[in-house]
Order: C-alpha cells, then sequence, then structure tokens
C-alpha cells in the first residue's frame, strides 16, 4: 500500500539524521489528514497552511521529541493542533469555526449513523454547536482548558461552564 | 481491523458536511488506520499540499544558523536583522579570537612596564576601529550587494552592525583591562578615543570608501600619539584629560556630520 517500506518510527530515525526525502515521505502520508482535520477546526484555510508548515519544521527540528510510544499519527496531530492555536494567537481572526454548523445530514444518513454510533451519536449531534465545539476541542482533541479556548477565541471560565453544560446534557439523555 | 471509513463518508467528511460524531469517529479511526489515511488523501487539498510542501523544504534546506545568530535571536532580533549582523565579518568568531589574543599579549605587555601600557591602549582604542571598517562595505561584507538591494536603509545596517562590533570588541578590550588593577583608572583611558575614532570614521566614511575613511583615521591618530609621545617624553599624554575632552568634542561633531549626511550611504556613489 505504501510505497515505502519504512515505519513512521523509522522515517522519524531518518529525519533525525538530515532526511530530506524521508521528511517528504512522512509528509506524504500524513499532511492530506492533517490538513482535512486542521479544516474542520479552522475555516481560515491560511492559517491551516501555515498550521501545517510549522508541525512539519518542527518535525525537522525535533524530531526526538517522539518518546516511540503510541501512534506517530497521534503524535502528530498533537503537534498540528497546538501549531494551528499559535498561529491563531498571532493574527487577528475574523474566525468562523466548524464552518458548517448549518448542515443536516439527509434522514437516511441519520439511520445509517445511527445503526454506526449508537445512541451517543445521536446525543452528541444534539449539543449546541458552542457545547460540541468545547466537547470536541476538550475531550476528543485532547486540548487543556486555555488551549481550547484560545482555539474558540473565549475565555477560558466559558470553556469549562460549557463543558459542565455539554455534560449536563449529555447525562440527561442517557439517564 | 474490521471497521474502516466507508467512502460516502470520507467524502462529506472533506466537504465539511459530516456529522460531529461521525467525523469525531472517523478522526479516532485514521489514527490508527494507515490504509484510510491514504484513502483520505484522495480528498485533499492536493495544490495546497504542494504549496506548503515547497515552504517547508525552504525553511529546512535554509542554512543552519550559526552560535552568533542563535544569541541575537534568543536576544530578541527578529531572524532576518540577526542574520544581516551575523554575517558581519568583524563578528566572526576568527576576528574576534584575534582581538582576545592580540588584547591578551598587549594586557600582559602593559603589566610589565609603562611602554607596554601605552601600547594597551593604542591597541585597545584602535581595534574597535578596525572591526567596524572591516563590518561593511564593497569587497569586505560578502553580503554587501544583498544589504544595497535590501528595503532598508544602508545607514541603519551600517549604524547597527558598527554598535555590535564596537560593543563586542569594547567588552573584550574591558576584560583586558581588568587585569590591570596597578595602574587604577588608566586602564579605561582608551573608551573615549576608541569611540570617538569610530565615530569620526563613520563620519569620513560619507566622504570616501570606509577603508580608507578608517585607515586615514587610524594614520592621524596613531601619528599624534607618537609625536606627543615623543615631544613631551610622557607616553600617555594622548590619553590624558585634554585629549579626552578634545575627542569627546570630536565624537559630538562627527555624529553631527553623520546624521547631517546619513543618505549618501544609500547612494554608493563613493564607493
Amino acid at each position: 500500500m505504501q510505497t515505502n517500506s519504512r515505519t513512521d518510527g523509522g522515517l522519524l530515525d531518518a529525519i533525525a539524521g538530515g532526511d530530506v526525502a524521508a521528511l517528504r515521505e512522512l509528509y506524504s502520508r500524513h499532511a492530506p489528514w492533517l490538513q482535512l482535520r486542521l479544516q474542520r477546526r479552522c475555516s481560515d484555510r491560511d492559517a491551516v497552511d501555515d498550521a501545517l508548515q510549522d508541525t512539519f519544521v518542527a518535525v525537522w527540528r525535533k524530531p526526538s521529541r517522539y518518546d516511540g510510544r503510541g501512534e506517530v499519527a497521534a503524535w502528530l496531530w498533537g503537534i498540528a493542533i497546538r501549531r494551528l492555536i499559535d498561529v491563531l494567537r498571532r493574527r487577528p481572526r475574523a474566525l468562523t469555526l466548524l464552518a458548517r454548523e448549518d448542515f443536516q445530514p439527509s434522514a437516511e444518513e441519520q439511520v445509517l449513523l445511527g445503526v454506526e454510533h449508537g445512541d451517543l451519536a445521536g446525543a452528541l449531534n444534539r449539543l449546541s454547536p458552542e457545547l460540541r465545539a468545547v466537547v470536541q476541542a476538550t475531550v476528543l482533541d485532547g486540548l487543556t482548558t486555555s488551549e481550547a479556548a484560545s482555539l474558540l477565541g473565549i475565555p477560558s471560565g466559558t470553556v469549562k461552564t460549557r463543558m459542565m453544560r455539554a455534560r449536563a446534557q449529555l447525562r440527561e439523555e442517557f439517564a | 481491523m474490521s471497521w474502516h471509513v466507508a467512502p460516502d463518508l470520507l467524502r462529506a467528511y472533506a466537504r465539511g458536511e459530516a456529522d460531529h460524531a461521525a467525523a469525531s469517529s472517523l478522526e479516532a479511526h485514521v489514527i490508527h488506520c494507515p490504509g484510510c489515511r491514504q484513502e483520505v488523501a484522495a480528498h485533499c487539498d492536493r495544490q495546497g499540499l504542494e504549496r506548503v510542501w515547497g515552504e517547508i523544504r525552504n525553511a529546512v534546506e535554509a542554512p543552519p544558523s550559526g552560535p552568533i545568530e542563535t544569541l541575537l535571536v534568543r536576544l530578541g532580533l527578529a531572524d532576518h536583522r540577526a542574520r544581516l549582523l551575523a554575517a558581519t565579518p568583524s563578528l566572526g568568531a576568527s576576528w574576534l579570537v584575534s582581538v582576545a589574543l592580540s588584547l591578551g599579549f598587549a594586557a600582559f605587555a602593559a603589566q610589565q612596564e609603562e611602554r607596554g601600557l601605552m601600547a594597551f591602549l593604542v591597541l585597545a582604542a584602535l581595534l574597535p576601529l578596525a572591526g567596524v571598517a572591516a563590518a561593511y562595505g564593497p569587497g569586505i561584507d560578502p553580503s554587501y550587494e544583498i544589504g544595497v538591494a535590501a528595503p532598508m536603509s544602508s545607514f541603519r545596517l551600517i549604524l547597527v552592525r558598527a554598535s555590535t562590533v564596537l560593543a563586542s570588541t569594547a567588552a573584550l578590550a574591558a576584560l583586558a583591562a581588568l587585569t590591570l588593577p596597578r595602574v587604577g583608572w588608566m586602564a579605561a583611558a582608551w573608551i573615549v578615543p576608541s569611540l570617538a575614532l569610530t565615530v569620526l570614521s563613520l563620519a569620513l566614511a560619507t566622504f570616501m570608501p570606509p577603508i580608507l575613511a578608517s585607515g586615514f583615521v587610524a594614520l592621524i591618530w596613531g601619528s599624534i600619539v607618537i609625536v606627543t609621545t615623543r615631544v613631551t617624553d610622557n607616553g600617555l599624554v594622548a590619553f590624558g584629560p585634554g585629549a579626552q575632552i578634545g575627542l569627546l568634542g570630536l565624537a559630538a561633531a562627527s555624529v553631527l556630520v553623520l546624521a547631517f549626511r546619513r543618505d549618501s550611504f544609500d547612494l554608493g556613489s563613493h564607493v
């Protein structure tokens, strides 16, 4: 499947030795999904591109930061989302997060997704966009409260209260 | 893994249309599944990715910054300024080492006898001048052509470089002077002359090539030191209070000339 038989960890070793081709290979394996996932967090394409660039430059400079445990992909995502936060901190933002909140899945899709994900999916989807963004940033992306606050452009206190409200709502749905 | 991302979901996800829960499970799965990562690649913005890769390659293939550049960036200087400064020939390691060595020998000589002290003072006053002379100008500065073409006034670049060279060379001279407790404040008598000579040479450099200006200043001042020594039979007259005040006045006048004629650095007509 992959054109190059080296593992991601092997590529990082080669990058540590100054191998630009290895960085290129790592980039072609991981930049596409990182780009799409970042785009879901931030609708500003330039900010996403900058974050992607910063991510791989950071990997080039310090490939040894990867401690060999867990997926390289997860490690890369951790860098990428924090780079995105840094980029957004640097620029005044006209930000629309999670761009397509107005989208409604068709009835058919809802049924299919319901089968796939059970009740939890429905419960998550019924959260208001504000609460969902907070759940996504803290629970799914694993950001700290202040990182989530920077990404979403809201105060830390608001992140905490929205998280509490989201928890309460989910608990109610499953009660 | 038995579950893989369905093509429909992938398409919706790439368009930003997948709902929250489905998108989240896709994201969680993709972290662990190289196959689905490849499927995702079919939906991304290829042109954008290639453009970003170009930027990454530029960044990683740029020459690594040297110790001085790294230090300057640490101190809060912008990258491009740091690079311009670090390209200064008289901030290179070889220059600083030779300055340190010659000052060390002179300081040693100064401990032995009166004439040694004079030699130390003359050297400590002239080294910053030489350093500034070697800090800019065609034929010396490898980044001269770039500097002329840069959207930054040559005058500012010269000032920034000259003051950095002056500071680093003077710091070395001050260290050497610390080894001369016997002579008291006389060990610091080179400070005003070195400053005045450097500023004077910069002012003259608005009329002639910088190398010529520095050589001229060094020659005149050196002759004055030798003549006064011969005439008064006291090697330190040229560093006495009268001379210091005179040099301060000269420095002030040079600053005025420099401020008045600073545009001549940009024209480059004299070089």
